[in-house]
């Protein structure tokens, strides 16, 4: 990144080939939309080429990054002002595509209730799953990111963890009964 | 139970606890402080999680991407100091490309007033190849260029030839050995995998490896090397990385790649 801040815009080439997915996985978790998360993809890049000046270098590139993709998933919800239909729209998304309970195998409903209940999640806890969880980042990057302290991130993932649990479980009963 | 120690069973499921913490959640749990049956629960979600599968995104992401930065370049370029040589290409392109395209557009015309009057399938087919053979023409003389966008828009329209000329061959290997942009090279791959049936299109991309200094275009040649199955790429990709100073990350994806072939 110090390069492209440098002037070398090439080497932003190489830095979507290492991360574009990195960030797809992200986006798409966080909505489970596919070409939201392609879009999303798209305005983090443009962000790092307009604010590259402002890359310091101090920390790790992936904190950076994220809190780019955290901003820009935070201003698409807030220009398109759908956040309240948003988790109805993930969960038709989740349900709709799909054929009716009662005829897929037992893996495939614990995968969709694990999505629906992923959806349900409240975004900033969501979001420290993601990181943590499917991102791998530790807890004070996710801090950093956040713009919380370390200690705050620990007992949002627990609740996070304790909330997805719950869902899951009502969910579960929801669907035993179809 | 366990919401007095969720920092600490947090810290167990991020992976980020010392021996000593370890022992100590044991040791709750040993003595029922921590809920077992809650923290397996817990932890067997933690597992599923991996369930949660995600799509591949789509090509036009990464050409979406290539094209912002594309033009991000061009703006760069035109806010700076432009040199003499330029400038003067940047005329000569001026000059050349508008009575191309007006060539091409009186050609097309031509057809259509063919077909009308005559009707006769010889003369659509001759006109046809007067096309295909102009439409060659205008990439050849393109991929010549000064402009970046302009020479990428060569590399397009050669991915719509019907069959690989040589002309258009020659012009796209030379492109993807000489071009100074990254991104005309790896769209020069790109159109280039399309023809290769033919031996010249595999024997260039194969030589190309040796030349190229860019890390992107080298990543672009291996991936097409692994989707053609172009065995004989191996001994260049070894020769690059003994003779180069490669980044870490290409070194690595050129050792897979030699490892795939």
């Amino acid at each position: 990144m110090m390069k492209v801040k440098d002037g070398d815009l090439d080497k932003l080439g190489l830095l979507f080939e290492r991360y574009n997915r990195l960030l797809y996985s992200f986006f798409y978790k966080k909505t489970f939309q596919p070409e939201v998360s392609e879009d999303l993809v798209q305005s983090v890049f443009e962000r790092m080429l307009k604010y590259r000046s402002t890359y310091s270098g101090s920390g790790a590139f992936t904190t950076w990054m994220f809190s780019i993709a955290r901003n820009a998933h935070i201003d698409h919800y807030r220009k398109h002002k759908k956040h309240n239909e948003k988790e109805e729209l993930d969960e038709e998304r989740i349900v709709g595509s799909n054929p009716e309970f009662g005829e897929i195998d037992e893996r495939t409903k614990r995968k969709r209730i694990l999505e629906l209940a992923l959806a349900r999640l409240e975004e900033d806890k969501k979001e420290v799953v993601i990181l943590s969880r499917y991102e791998g980042l530790k807890y004070a990057e996710i801090a950093e990111i956040q713009g919380v302290t370390e200690s705050a991130v620990k007992v949002r993932f627990f609740r996070a963890m304790k909330d997805l649990k719950g869902i899951a479980h009502t969910l579960s009963e929801e669907y035993s009964d179809e | 139970m366990n919401k007095k120690y969720e920092k600490l069973i947090a810290e167990y499921f991020g992976s980020e606890l010392s021996e000593e913490k370890k022992a100590e959640i044991e040791k709750l749990m040993a003595s029922g402080e921590i809920d077992l049956i809650d923290f397996k629960a817990m932890e067997q979600l933690h597992d599923e999680l991996d369930m949660v599968a995600v799509p591949e995104p789509s090509p036009e992401m990464s050409n979406r991407f290539y094209q912002m930065l594309e033009e991000e370049k061009a703006s760069t370029r035109s806010s700076s100091n432009i040199n003499i040589v330029e400038k003067l290409n940047e005329l000569f392109a001026a000059i050349t490309m508008p009575k191309l395209a007006y060539a091409f557009v009186l050609l097309i015309v031509g057809a259509f007033i063919g077909s009308w009057v005559g009707n006769s399938n010889s003369e659509l087919e001759e006109l046809t190849t007067q096309m295909q053979a102009m439409r060659e023409m205008m990439v050849v003389s393109m991929l010549e260029g000064a402009s970046t966008t302009d020479r990428l828009r060569a590399v397009n329209i050669s991915a719509e030839l019907p069959t690989a000329d040589e002309k258009a061959v020659r012009a796209l290997l030379f492109t993807l050995s000489n071009d100074e942009s990254t991104n005309v090279r790896v769209q020069a791959i790109e159109t280039l995998k399309k023809w290769s049936e033919d031996e010249r299109v595999r024997e260039g991309l194969v030589n190309a490896i040796g030349v190229q200094e860019s890390d992107i275009v080298i990543i672009a040649l291996a991936d097409a090397m692994i989707e053609l199955g172009l065995e004989r790429s191996k001994t260049e990709f070894e020769n690059l990385m003994k003779e180069r100073q490669l980044n870490v990350s290409v070194k690595e994806k050129l050792q897979n790649t030699i490892a795939a072939l």
